[in-house]
Parts: C-alpha cells; structure tokens; sequence
C-alpha cells in the first residue's frame, strides 16, 4: 500500500520557493492500477517522483510497503527502490551498446541478486515481454515498441511489488502503444504488483482502476472504476 | 551492488567506447613502456655490475692504499697534498695525478694486523716485448695473476681456487696466437716463449762489455686466454705470471727507481673474509690506521649508484609521460560522465548507491591504467627480447649477459602501481557522476 498524508514539495528557496504539490492525501490498495492524469506542470511527475522515493518532500508523510520514506536514510531508500520498485519511462532509456540480457540484468545487480539466480529470472522477464530470442542483440537494434518492451522486462525482472511508468506510449505508434498497454496490465494481474501510470493518454487512464487527476499541484478529481481496486482518501 | 558486478559492468562500459578506451589506454601506456625499459635496463645494468665486480674482484680482499684518491670513485681531488718520499706521479693521458703509494713499511704494518691472512703487491711491471724463435717482437703488458679476476680460457686449465701460477709459467692471450706462429691455441700449449725487459735505470758493465740492463726469460705457456665479456681490464689483454715471477721481472725492471717497492693500492686478504662482519671490522681496523680501504662491495655500491642515478633520471621522463596520460583519463572519464548522465539517472533511479555510481566510475578508470599498464609492459617486453642480442652484440656484453632483464614481480607492481594512478585520476569525474540528482540527470537531453 502507498500513503501520503499531507504532502507537500516545493522547489527553491523559502521566500522563492515553487510549490509543485500542496497538501497531497490518498492511499492506494497494493495490487491496483492508478492512473495520475494533468496538464503539463500539474505535478504528476513530482507525484511519482515522491511516491517512489526518487525525490524527498518537503512536508508530510510518505509510506509505502510499510516503509515511512521521512524516517529513512538515502541508503535505506535506495535498497527499498532496488527491490520493490520498477520504473517505465517515456524515453525508455535502455542502454543501447549493451544486448537485451545485459539491460535487464542491470536492477537485479543493484539488488544484489546473486548471479545463479539472474539467468532465469531475466529470461522469464524477457519471456513475459516476448524478446527472450533477441537476449544477445544489441538494444540499439530493437524497434521502439521492443525497446519499450525491454524497459518494462527490466522494470519487472525482480518482481517489484511496485511499477511506475512515466508516459509509457509517449513514444509509440498506437498500435506498439496498445501493445505496451496490454502487457502492462497483464503483467498487473499476473505479477500482482500496483502499477502507477503517470500519462497524458485519457484512454489509456480509462483503462486502470483509479484516476487521479492533478491541477496545480493538487487532487482535484478522484475515480475509482473498480470498487475492489480503489484508492482512497 | 557487488564489486564483482561493478568491476565487469565497468569493463563491459568501457568496451562499448573501444577506440576511445584504446587511444586513452596508449597514453599510460607510453609511460608504462619507458618505465619497464627502464627497470629492465636498470636490473641488466645492475645485473652486469655485479658479474663484473664478481668477477674481477675477491670478495675477502680489501684494496689498500695511502691516498684517499683510490676511495673517491674515480675524481680526482683538487687539493694540494703534502709531499713526502712516497709521493709520486701516476699518467692518466695530459694529465697526472699524484698519489702518495703504499710502501714496503706499510705492508709490515698492515700484515701486523691479525686480521690479515696475506697481501698482495700490485707490481707494475715494464716489458719491452714477447718473442718466440723465428717470429718478430711484439709488444705486451705483464701482470702478476690475480685468483679472483679469471679470463676466459681458450685451451689449457687456470688454477683452481685462490692458487696461484706455477712459477716459470705464463697465461697468454689469444690475439698472440698467429702472430706468434701457432696454428691453435691447444698447440701453444706447454710450448716456450721469450719475455724481454729492461731496467728502468739502465746500467753498463764496462768490465765484461756486457749489457746487464736487460735480459730475456723463457716461460711455458699453461693455458690461452680470450677477454671475458665482465673484464674490466682496459686496452690489450695483458701476459699473466705468477705471483714469484712477477716479483722477479719487477725487481729487475723497477728497483733503483724512485717508484720500486711503493704500490698504488695492495690487495689484502682477510681471513674468514667472507663474513662481511669480519670484512668491516678488519677495513675499520685499517683505516683507523690511516689507510684507505675499498671492498669489493664499495667499488660496486660506486658503480650501482652511477646506475641508479642514471635508471632515475629515465624514470622521471616516464613519470612525467604518465602525468599526461592523468589528465587524458581524467579528460575522457568527465567526457564518459556528461555523455552518460541518463545512463547514470537511470543507475540511481533502480536504486543504485552513489558509491556505487562512484566506484563504476573509478573502475572504469582502473581499468584504462591495467589495460595501459598491460599494453606499455608487453610492447616494453616485445622489445626488450627483440634487441637484447643485439645491444649485447654491440656493447660486447658476452654469452649469457643482457643489457635488460624484466623482473615479473616489478612488472605487476608497476601495472598495479598504473592501475592506482589511474583510478586516482577517475575520483573527480566519479564525484561528479555520483553527485547527480537522478531526476534531472533523466531529463538531460
């Protein structure tokens, strides 16, 4: 489960300071799909940044999996993402000179995963995103929709029970967008992981079981489409 | 993340940029060529050293003299000295030096030392010329024979140990060989030749006519000898005699000469010399007496320090070279770390430690020092096996002597010692990298 109460992020200096998130409050159920829609600047990408421990608030309270991330260390915050949280990004940053199985073997090294237990998970990850044949090609070979494909088998690889996509279609063709929708979700119901969508796409919103709409900095919309998967207040 | 990752991640980074690992790597590995040629050309230099000093001096002998000059290594001192009857001259090309010369009482003096087990005078003796029946004259040098300073032999037997010639016995060069008509050196062997020599003051007997300032005497020839390549014996090789001999034709030659009976060093030999203790407290013993001493170890802690001196001047230019490859690493390494700051991003974004983002970095530097290392020690190798016969040929070093031996231990320690240069070297740019916010290193363009 993630909880924030009262969360607030502002940027720069008091007196100057910018405040992308103001008052911020939900819960989202484990195992649920949240969409976090908004204009540009609205706050969703700090929202995520947040929830995932990628950036520290300013005020309130963040806690997630259990984990209260206020009373953490930098450290401690770091191991909790390695092993519980995959990420999916607009821009797939895989790592092109390296082949399909060296980018996915990366979140799995920095969990500190031993090396015997790696291969089978990074072909079952790769299995799961259908690109075990392309293990040994170069990622600068594949398409874009197989690239994106890759960025989520790492995202999944070591089964986190939390995946954060960052306008995971912005980049796609519709039809290699729809694509990455099914297996997104798919990969949901079978991994049984929450999956956080921060996008622009109102479809692909309409599709996850929570959405949050953001303006300024603030909830101003909350819908639950399935009363079993909901977030709440 | 384990090192054991980290390490091969780095290496797999620096794979994908291969020609800029590779042009980066040249750098240290210049300087890790000129610093293995240099340690290697310093170990074949000490190496040689030693032989020479093994083989020409007698590790339990001490070199006596009165005059500090036969201590200074070879500069001569520029201040006046007080005369007294045992100065004199001693010709080094336009120039002489005067040396005050160790004479007969000296000798009384050192034997008197319970240390002392035998001495034994430097005579310098004047011959005119070596003939055999029927051949012409030719000219020679004599030298009373020294157990420790063995030439090379081509046919015959040197004594053995520390015995000396047998009287009336001589060792002769092979370069008198033909001009002296023998076919081979084993046909020299036990065959006669003449050695003539002449007083230093030449004296008339009006009474008989005859003229007894010079005489010829007859020797054996016991073995042919060849210059050994660790001879320190300049010019021509000299006729060898035996110590009884050579006191003989210096007799002859030198007494009533202001020189006769006054040497410019003695050989003295301690007993249990080879016990360096021994060997240090009989110098102290000596030069408390106001001679100047000089072990086998003195005369090569000389030369090995002309040779350290030299090996640490080439050093410094590799050193400097490797100054420069520092800043190319440092150079690439910030270049690598501004080219992948969304590489980075993502690292700490999937939960990776800035140290270690910061030991990726440094590894990745670790390994351009190893691979230069590596590349600087194999070409420096290559290179050193290909033209050692050669230098060897040239510098007429003989069999078995090279001018450069690699020492495996140093090579490690020097690829090791690249390896820690150069990983110093990737600190800022690691820094850097491990510095960065994840957030804005993904939204770097």
């Amino acid at each position: 489960m993630i909880e924030l109460e009262k969360v607030v992020k502002e940027y720069g200096k008091r007196g100057n300071a910018f405040r992308a998130l103001d008052s911020v409050t939900l819960k989202i159920e484990s195992g649920s799909t949240v969409a976090i829609v908004g204009k540009s600047g609205s706050g969703k990408s700090t929202l995520m940044h947040l929830m995932s421990g990628l950036e520290k608030m300013s005020e309130g309270k963040i806690i997630v999996d259990g984990q209260d991330f206020g009373s953490m260390t930098g450290f401690e915050v770091d191991r909790f993402r390695s092993r519980k949280i995959g990420f999916i990004f607009q821009s797939f940053f895989v790592e092109g000179r390296q082949t399909c199985y060296e980018n996915v073997s990366l979140p799995l090294e920095i969990a500190g995963v031993p090396k015997r237990k790696r291969k089978i998970m990074i072909e079952q990850a790769l299995t799961s995103v259908d690109l075990l044949q392309k293990q040994h090609a170069r990622a600068a070979s594949l398409s874009g929709g197989q690239k994106q494909r890759l960025a989520i088998a790492r995202a999944i690889v070591n089964k986190p029970m939390y995946i954060f996509a960052d306008e995971p279609t912005g980049n796609l063709d519709s039809v290699n967008g729809e694509n990455v929708i099914k297996l997104l979700f798919s990969l949901n119901r079978s991994l049984k992981s929450t999956l956080v969508i921060v996008t622009h796409d109102h479809d692909l919103a309409s599709k996850c079981a929570v959405q949050l709409t953001l303006s300024d900095g603030v909830i101003t919309r909350r819908l639950a489409k399935v009363p079993k998967k909901r977030a709440a207040i | 993340m384990k090192i054991s990752d980290l390490l091969k991640r780095s290496g797999k980074n620096l794979r994908s940029a291969k020609i800029r690992t590779v042009l980066t790597s040249l750098a240290i590995a210049v300087g890790g060529f000129t610093l293995v040629l240099t340690l290697g050309a310093g170990n074949g230099l000490r190496d040689y050293t030693s032989k020479l000093i093994e083989s020409n001096f007698d590790p339990t002998e001490l070199m006596v003299g009165k005059d500090k000059e036969i201590t200074n290594a070879g500069t001569p001192s520029t201040e006046p000295k007080e005369y007294d009857d045992s100065v004199s001259s001693l010709d080094f090309g336009t120039t002489s030096l005067q040396i005050k010369r160790v004479t007969k009482e000296d000798i009384e003096q050192i034997k008197q030392l319970p240390a002392v087990e035998s001495v034994r005078e430097n005579y310098r003796i004047d011959a005119r010329y070596i003939t055999r029946e029927n051949q012409k004259k030719y000219t020679l040098s004599v030298e009373r024979f020294n157990p420790a300073q063995k030439p090379e032999v081509k046919a015959g037997n040197l004594p053995g140990g520390s015995d000396d010639l047998l009287k009336g016995s001589i060792l002769l060069p092979d370069s008198y060989l033909e001009v002296l008509g023998f076919n081979s050196a084993e046909e020299a062997i036990g065959k006669n030749v003449s050695i003539h020599v002449r007083k230093g003051l030449p004296e008339f007997t009006e009474s008989t006519g005859r003229d007894t300032a010079q005489k010829t005497i007859e020797y054996a020839i016991s073995a042919v000898t060849k210059r050994s390549a660790t001879s320190i014996a300049g010019g021509q090789l000299p006729v060898y005699v035996s110590g009884p001999d050579a006191k003989i034709l210096y007799d002859f030659t030198s007494s009533g000469t202001p020189d006769y009976e006054k040497y410019t060093y003695v050989n003295v030999r301690i007993k249990n010399g080879t016990d360096e203790d021994v060997l240090s407290k009989a110098k102290s013993a000596l030069e408390s007496q106001g001679f100047y001493v000089q072990s086998s170890k003195d005369v090569q802690k000389t030369v090995t320090q002309f040779v350290n001196i030299l090996q640490g001047m080439v050093l410094g230019f590799g050193a400097i070279t490797l100054i420069a490859s520092i800043f190319g690493i440092i150079n690439t390494q910030y270049i690598s770390v501004l080219e992948r700051t969304r590489e980075i991003g993502l690292m700490k974004a999937l939960g990776m430690r800035s140290r270690d983002v910061k030991l990726l970095f440094m590894f990745e530097a670790s390994w351009i020092g190893f691979l230069g290392g590596l590349i600087g020690s194999v070409l420096a190798v290559i290179l050193g096996i290909l033209i050692n016969p050669w230098i060897s040929e040239k510098l007429d070093l003989g069999d078995g002597n090279s001018l450069i031996i690699f020492n495996p231990l140093q090579i490690v320690m020097l690829i090791a010692g690249l390896v820690l240069v150069a990983t110093v070297a990737g600190i800022l740019p690691a820094r850097k990298a491990s510095k960065m916010d994840p957030i804005e290193a993904l939204r770097t363009e």
